[in-house]
């Protein structure tokens, strides 16, 4: 609006840093795309004729089935998913049971000391690490095929996820209501079920029902290796290219976990 | 002390504004005000009583339920789209909490003053011209600080960090400035630096500029104008000197006290 | 009086404890029934997992033949969480409330988001072999579908706590959607979005080492064919071998991921 002021036109130079900044953040943003094309190149992927053929064999059907999808085996959908969520529940209360007196051992603020602290949470860190599915087929192998296996081998991975929480939450209670209850003259189970669960229970619980979500979609897949559940059903459909029942399925499977995912979640919030 | 309804002529025209939030509350009951070309205008009133609504107005971050705000000869009630963001462009606005984007570098801040008036493109891209650039490192400068134009926003000091606010705002080339209680987060002698930078700017650049405070030393210190504001109502309208103890005890419905003052 | 009052809110609490007790028990009567869950089996299988786990003395002759499976599984969880990181941007600003463009396409996109979430990562993988034919491909698309899902939510959750003052300053200053969401929204959610990215690759690491269970290519085709040739000192090899990358790339991601923030 001034005219009288001059119209500036020298631009300060940005300091050192600032410049190196910059540079570094343009050469790892070029790393990351370098590293992009060199998997993306070295990653024996199919050629574009063969991808090109097999959506033409597959795409048009696959989506004229998923408009349709075949209401005839809704009702096998519909069991098999309740199936998988009983398969849940179990597989997650299993996990819940095994991973309690572990995650204690593991905090290494209660009980112990710190003497078992470290191997306890080696211990969890290597089951979570362990995949699922592989201990779903040792099952398989073991029990026969059958939901029994899918639900041992939730039970044992979901130890891993759940040890971990439950000890960080034993890790972060409050000492004071330990003390009060062992100043009444209280003993250790005394302590135990007057300080520390009460304390831990809300949040244990929450972290349950979230393992449970995980678990649902989890129970979901286990039947592709036989361990049980609406896998096993799905994937049947999908070798022989069914492509409506398999949109059937995917619905079931869609709006189960969805509906469970809000309910959960809404006793969660009012959990904590 | 009532104005006279004739027609709404100047640089800024409130015309018979309503606001009506969503809550059901008026806010503003019929506002109309002509405030013209370099004009440097303090409003004043309790909490509560429309001050930041009625700035709002004027750049339609609140939209009237009836009646219009004219600026510069558009009509900003009903302006969307391009029409709005270009008028929007025009109007400098300064925060009581300063709304930096505290991540970012000073002269960053300043710079996306600038991007009411760039293509979307170079928005986007952060590809401002030169002559931009070296306008916001010229704005900063005005506002005092030029050598804190690469620190990251966040570790200024309050009234540093108003004076990014100010710098941002002069970046727009505005003809217009709102500022919704630019001190109240600051120290008293911090607050008087902040306020006489924002006068001399304004004055410097013929920029009309509309201020809420809080403080009545303060506003008959800067003041051109005051406008008293009670219940949404505009009951006072006059010069510093017309803006007497009595006057402000009218405005605020109550006697004034220590608290009413900044201080030096 | 007074202790009416006190009485009352703990008897409801009472009832309502005692309710939801025989619920759960209810729950879990059926899912006894439903599963047909034969509880014997946890001893059977324990002493069954112990034996397996007692065989895995692992051959370190296996190792050349592991190490193309192993790199193609880093592969895909890497191009994966890259392209499912450009693609869920976008939709990150289009499924939060405070950067959204109208509610319209929000809905969609939460709805898209929502559905891409809820499918697990190994049935995306299993779709898309019977669509893109055996290999690393359909892997990449699978665990991409998954990564945006996650990425997006994790992403609009962000972005809808930010500090909505830049963003009224840069509506004041008359910014389009794009500018103000370059200059007001990323500074803000550009660290917590990186150390989401990484997190989602650990995710992506630990689902590409079974996708090829339903042989969307990596290390789990061969995993599988291990294990169903009972090649136990194989499978010791591959198992280790699967250890030590998942923890190794956990550590840099928690490493990288706490550095960030
Ligand atoms: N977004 C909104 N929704 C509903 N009511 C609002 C909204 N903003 C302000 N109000 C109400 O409108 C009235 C005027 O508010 P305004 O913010 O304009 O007052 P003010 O004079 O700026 O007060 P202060 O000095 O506290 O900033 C108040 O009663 C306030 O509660
Ligand atoms: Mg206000």
């Amino acid at each position: 609006m001034s005219a009288a002021r001059p119209i500036p036109n020298v631009i300060p130079p940005a300091p050192a840093h600032v410049r190196r900044n910059r540079a570094m953040l343009i050469a790892g943003i070029a790393v990351l795309v370098a590293l992009f094309i060199l998997a993306i190149a070295t990653m024996s992927l199919p050629t574009w004729s063969r991808v090109a053929s097999g959506l033409q064999r597959n795409a048009l059907p696959l989506l004229r089935g998923l408009v349709r999808p075949e209401t005839k085996v809704l009702e096998l959908a519909w069991n098999s998913m309740v199936v998988t969520f009983f398969m849940a529940i179990l597989g997650t209360a299993l996990g819940a049971l095994l991973a309690f007196p572990l995650s204690f051992i593991a905090a290494g603020n209660l009980l112990g000391g710190t003497r078992w602290a470290l191997p306890g949470k080696s211990l969890l860190v290597a089951v979570r690490t362990f995949p699922e599915i592989v201990l779903a087929v040792i099952f398989v192998a073991a029990a026969g095929p059958g939901p029994t296996a899918g639900i041992m081998a939730m039970g044992i991975h979901s130890i891993g996820y759940l040890g971990k929480v439950f000890s960080d939450v034993i890790e972060g209670i409050d000492q004071g209501p330990m003390e009060a209850i062992r100043a009444a003259g209280g003993n250790q189970l005394h302590t135990f079920l007057f300080a520390v669960v009460p304390q831990v229970l809300p949040e244990f619980a929450s972290n349950v029902l979230y393992r449970f979500e995980i678990n649902l979609r989890s129970a979901a897949v286990l039947g592709m290796v036989g361990a049980g559940g609406i896998g096993l059903p799905l994937i049947q459909r999908l070798q022989f290219r069914r492509w409506a029942e398999v949109s059937m399925f995917l619905i079931v499977i869609v709006a189960f976990i969805v509906v469970v995912d809000a309910l959960s979640s809404r006793i969660r919030r009012r959990l904590v | 002390m009532t104005e006279t309804v004739g027609p709404a002529v100047g640089h800024i025209a409130f015309e018979d504004v309503e606001v009506v939030y969503k809550t059901g509350l008026k806010a503003l009951k019929g506002v109309t005000l002509s405030i013209p070309k370099g004009q440097f205008v303090v409003v004043v009133g309790l909490s509560g009583a429309g001050k930041s609504t009625l700035i709002r107005t004027v750049n339609n971050l609140v939209t009237p339920s009836s009646g219009r705000v004219v600026v510069e000869g558009v009509d900003i009630t009903h302006a969307r789209g391009q029409a709005l963001r270009a008028a929007r462009s025009d109007i400098g606005m300064i925060f009581q909490t300063f709304n930096l984007v505290k991540r970012s570098s000073v002269i960053r801040n300043v710079l996306s003053g600038r991007l009411g008036d760039l293509p979307a493109w170079r928005g986007v891209l952060s590809a401002f011209p030169k002559a931009d650039q070296a306008y916001a490192h010229d704005c900063l400068a005005r506002v005092g600080i030029p050598e804190k134009a690469y620190v990251r926003a966040d570790a200024l000091s309050g009234g540093q960090q108003q004076r990014v606010g100010i710098a941002r705002a002069l970046a727009q080339r505005p003809s217009v400035m709102l500022a919704d209680e630019p001190v109240a987060s600051l120290d008293p002698p911090t607050s008087h630096a902040v306020m006489s930078d924002l006068k001399r700017i304004a004055r410097e650049d013929g920029i009309t500029t509309i201020v809420n405070l809080h403080f009545i030393d303060m506003a008959r210190d800067y003041a051109d104008r005051i406008i008293g504001m009670r219940d949404g109502v505009v009951v006072f309208d006059g010069t510093p000197q017309e803006a007497t103890d009595a006057a402000f005890e009218e405005i605020y419905g109550r006697p004034i006290d220590d608290k009413d003052l900044r201080g030096a | 009086m007074p202790d009416q009052a006190a009485a009352l809110p703990r008897a409801t609490g009472r009832v309502k404890s005692f309710v939801t007790l025989a619920l759960v028990a209810a729950l879990f009567v059926v899912a006894f029934g439903q599963t047909k869950f034969n509880l014997g089996a946890l001893f059977t299988g324990a002493s069954d997992f112990f034996r397996f786990f007692g065989r895995l003395t692992p051959d370190l002759t296996a190792l050349p033949q592991i190490w193309p499976p192993l790199l193609q599984t880093i592969q895909i969880a890497y191009v994966a969480t890259i392209i499912g990181a450009v693609i869920a941007i976008p939709l990150v600003f289009l499924a939060s409330a405070n950067t959204a463009v109208d509610p319209v396409s929000m809905w969609l996109a939460r709805t898209l988001l929502t559905v891409l979430r809820s499918i697990p990562d190994l049935l995306w993988a299993a779709l898309f072999v019977a669509v893109l034919g055996l290999g690393a491909l359909p892997g990449v698309v699978a665990l991409t579908l998954f990564s945006i899902g996650v990425l997006a939510k994790l992403g609009s959750e962000t972005v809808e706590s930010i500090d909505p003052g830049p963003l009224e300053a840069l509506k004041a200053v008359g910014a389009g959607r794009n500018r103000t969401i370059v200059f007001a929204v990323v500074p803000q959610i550009a660290a917590t979005m990186v150390s989401y990215m990484l997190y989602v690759f650990e995710i992506n690491v630990r689902a590409s080492v079974v996708i090829g269970f339903v042989g969307a290519g990596g290390i789990g085709v061969l995993l599988q064919t291990y294990m169903n040739f009972f090649d136990y000192p194989g499978l010791g090899a591959l198992i280790l071998v699967i250890f030590i990358v998942v923890l190794a790339i956990d550590g840099l991601s928690v490493w990288a991921r706490s550095r960030l923030i």
